[in-house]
């Protein structure tokens, strides 16, 4: 059994956490047959008391005030800088949008250690939350579908489950600091998600004055109104006007073709019977009764109420963690395993980071079976020429069961077409190890790169870590957006 | 129960069980199939399979769960597929392989001390020992040093040997020799068991012997085949110094990607100079 120690950060709106876990790795496989490496515990050993996000004014974060906080939590936490295997450190929320947040992630990569993924986008946050949450465990335990909601400052994260396979996503900027108050309780702040929505609902709310509690009432039933059609996997007019910038219309999560199918099949039903969690910070002010309204100098106890109040609430379930899940998904839930049987050509190729994917269409990947390569060699040159990286990973779905001759004609198809420094492969199939060893007798490159049993999809982009158990496999994140590293 | 409610129920079931053999019940999503006794009680349930959560749980088991029952006993569907299961494994340990599968592969075939089928299934220890003239057969095929030596066996499958022969062979053969090792001429070998590997490697002097071979046929699958291989194999080595690699078959390890990973533990074996647990 191997121990890797993770890291995760979450630079949320409103919010800032540190979170340190454990992550056990074994071959679980028994002794007569090919190794199996398996995550078979994950453990959090440390977590950070909640800090505010320091920001510089309205859009910029405070970089150094930030790594303050972060060094200061390694030190509480008796971590060396630097000493962490994986993890990740994500801005979330309005957050990622704000102007320097490459800046902030270039300060914080310093604690980054071997491998530390930087990284955020509506998608990706979506599921760490839902993960974190432990709405994905509820959902594999009891077999059900169930949709967290995590409600932060800026945005709320949706992600739909079903028994455990994480079906879908989407984001929209509603959220506990759609309005801040001062002291006395005038209102100092309208986001522009707000303002949309008060436009919409032809109320008016204006700055310096204290608003009237009728309005704050509606604005909030509107919102949670809103919340609910979405948990179904259904949209409104306004909801399309408050999605946040870069995530999908509900976009069914990538992955293995049966949980796509299972997750087509439960939309087309719909969510609307699925249980609810919710998380992130407004997830307390809809438990927690007793918050005064201005608690926390937002929006947020309101929406919470509203949320209680509301037909949502019905089917609502405590999954377990609320303001902690994003960095505990951050933490524990980014990092997975490749294959056990996989190819690489040197262990010093690793830590290998933002590797962007070509998911290869079925059709061309047939034709790659059959040995021919021309329509891929152009789209994939194309591709990497478009990325402006060094390589890209060519994702292929494999054969449950393929024969000689044809791994023979596909070897040689992806060393006559493939691109970059390594080569790069990854398939859905167990087939890695023989197509790397085919590939690395016919090809010219100087390293090669080939993994099974990962799902990245479409613009989606790799990190690998550095190999494990004895380089049987290699932890891997698949991420949805990078930010200047 | 008088005679006519004995009569009336042993129609009734007669009546269920013709409709499932029938294909009937598959027609209709959850129906049950309910025999009307003075109880009203129901004799033959569907398996509970048709939940699409069970299903999806079933689908992480070979073994035969949620299949429901007729009366005490099994439903006439799952007990035609046990009986078919259960032939298949006894047809794949009985036959012997396919005439031409030797010959397809361009393999050589030899023969351990075993006169027959029914010799090989009784008496294990003629399986594992060769006449004379098959020693010289694979002799022959070998005359010079080599380091590594790779053979197939029927053992107790000879499907499986049929089913993944012909895509870990070649993989295996074509990954050593790009390791640069010197690698042996292949052969089949009938009415052959693991311990074959002891007199082979005597005879031939390889450093490491690997013999592929079928597992013996569960209910689960026949088609599942074996690695075993050992550095320095000789009569009357311990069986701690034998490596093995199971599963191999579609619903295991599929043939390609095990011969990959063969390559490289045969090739470790042949550097280390050990195998087993040694």
């Amino acid at each position: 059994m191997e121990k890797l120690l993770s890291v995760g950060i979450d630079v949320g709106t409103s919010t800032t956490q540190v979170l340190f876990s454990e992550l056990s790795v074994a071959d679980t496989s028994g002794h007569f047959r090919v190794p199996e490496a398996k995550i078979t515990d994950k453990r959090v050993l440390y977590r950070s008391p909640v800090y505010s996000t320091p920001l510089l004014d309205s859009s910029r974060i405070d970089a150094d005030a930030l790594r303050q906080i972060v060094a200061q939590e390694y030190a509480h936490a008796q971590i060396p800088i630097g000493g962490t295997d994986t993890g990740a450190v994500i801005i979330t929320g309005e957050s990622a949008r704000k102007e320097n947040a490459a800046a902030v992630l270039a300060g914080l990569s310093g604690f980054a250690g071997k491998f530390v993924v930087a990284a955020a986008g509506p998608d990706l946050e979506s599921r760490i939350a839902g993960q974190g949450s432990g709405a994905q465990e509820l959902s594999r335990v009891q077999k059900c579908a169930v949709v967290n909601l995590d409600i932060g400052g800026g945005t709320t994260n949706l992600a739909f489950f079903q028994s455990g396979d994480f079906v879908g996503c989407s984001c929209y900027d509603i959220g506990g600091r759609l309005l801040r108050f001062a002291a006395d309780e005038r209102l100092c702040a309208i986001s522009a998600a707000a303002q949309i929505t008060a436009d919409y609902l032809g109320l008016r709310f204006a700055i310096g004055t204290i608003p009237d509690r009728a309005a704050l009432e509606q604005l909030a039933a509107a919102l949670a109104a809103e919340l609910d059609t979405a948990a179904q996997g259904k949209s409104s007019a306004l909801l399309e006007k408050l999605r946040t910038h870069g995530s999908k219309t509900f976009s069914a999560a990538r992955g293995r073709d049966l949980a796509f199918a299972a997750a087509n099949r439960t939309l087309q039903r719909g969510f609307g019977d699925a249980l609810v969690s919710f998380s992130g910070g407004v997830a307390d002010c809809v438990w927690d009764e007793t918050l005064p309204p201005l608690a926390y100098g937002d929006f947020g106890v309101h929406l919470g109420r509203a949320i209680r109040g509301g037909v949502l609430f019905g089917r609502a379930v405590r999954a377990g963690e609320t303001i902690r899940a994003t960095v505990i998904g951050a933490g524990s839930h980014t990092t997975e395993l490749s294959g056990s049987t996989v190819y690489y050509s040197s262990e010093e190729l690793f830590p290998l980071q933002n590797i962007p994917v070509y998911a290869v269409p079925p059709e061309q990947e047939a034709e790659l079976w059959r040995g021919e390569c021309e329509g891929f060699a152009q789209d994939f040159a194309d591709f990497l020429r478009q990325t402006d990286s060094p390589c890209a990973a060519a994702e292929l779905s494999g054969k449950a069961n393929p024969g000689y001759r044809e791994l023979t004609l596909l070897a040689r198809a992806l060393a006559r077409s493939l691109a970059g420094e390594p080569l790069i492969v990854l398939l859905h199939e167990d087939n890695a190890k023989v197509l790397g060893q085919l590939m690395s007798r016919v090809t010219s490159a100087q390293h090669l790169v080939v993994l099974d049993s990962i799902h990245a999809g479409a613009n989606t982009y790799l990190d690998i870590g550095r190999p494990i158990l004895g380089g049987v496999t290699l932890p891997v994140v698949v991420k949805t957006l990078i930010l200047g590293v | 129960m008088n005679e006519h409610d004995m009569r009336r129920l042993a129609d009734a079931i007669c009546e269920a069980v013709m409709a499932e053999i029938s294909g009937q019940h598959a027609d209709v999503d959850g129906r049950e199939i309910v025999v009307d006794v003075s109880s009203g009680s129901k004799i033959v349930t569907p398996p509970v399979s048709e939940n699409a959560e069970i299903l999806s749980m079933k689908k992480t088991t070979p073994a035969r769960v949620a299949v429901g029952r007729a009366g005490a006993r099994l439903r006439t569907e799952t007990y035609l597929a046990f009986r078919a299961d259960h032939a298949a494994a006894r047809d794949a340990v009985l036959p012997d392989v396919a005439p031409d599968f030797s010959e397809r592969l361009g393999l050589e075939t030899v023969v351990t001390r075993c006169a027959d089928k029914n010799e090989f299934l009784t008496r294990p220890d003629l399986g594992r020992v060769f006449p004379r003239e098959s020693l010289e057969k694979i002799r022959a095929l070998n005359p010079e040093p080599i380091d590594v030596l790779v053979y197939l066996a029927d053992g107790l499958s000879s499907r499986a040997v049929e089913a993944n022969g012909e895509t870990i062979l070649p993989i295996l053969l074509e990954g050593l020799r790009a390791a640069g090792l010197r690698v042996g001429q292949p052969f089949f070998v009938q009415y052959g068991r693991v311990g074959t590997m002891e007199e082979i490697a005597q005879t031939t002097g390889a450093a490491v012997t690997c013999v592929l071979l079928g597992e013996r046929p569960g209910l689960g699958s026949a088609q599942s085949m074996s690695a075993y291989f050992a550095y320095n194999a000789r009569p009357g080595m311990p069986e701690s110094e034998r490596t093995v690699v199971s599963n191999i078959y579609s619903g295991g390890i599929n043939a390609a990607e095990a011969g990959a990973y063969l390559t490289e533990a045969l090739e470790r074996a042949w550097r280390e100079k050990k195998s087993g647990v040694a």
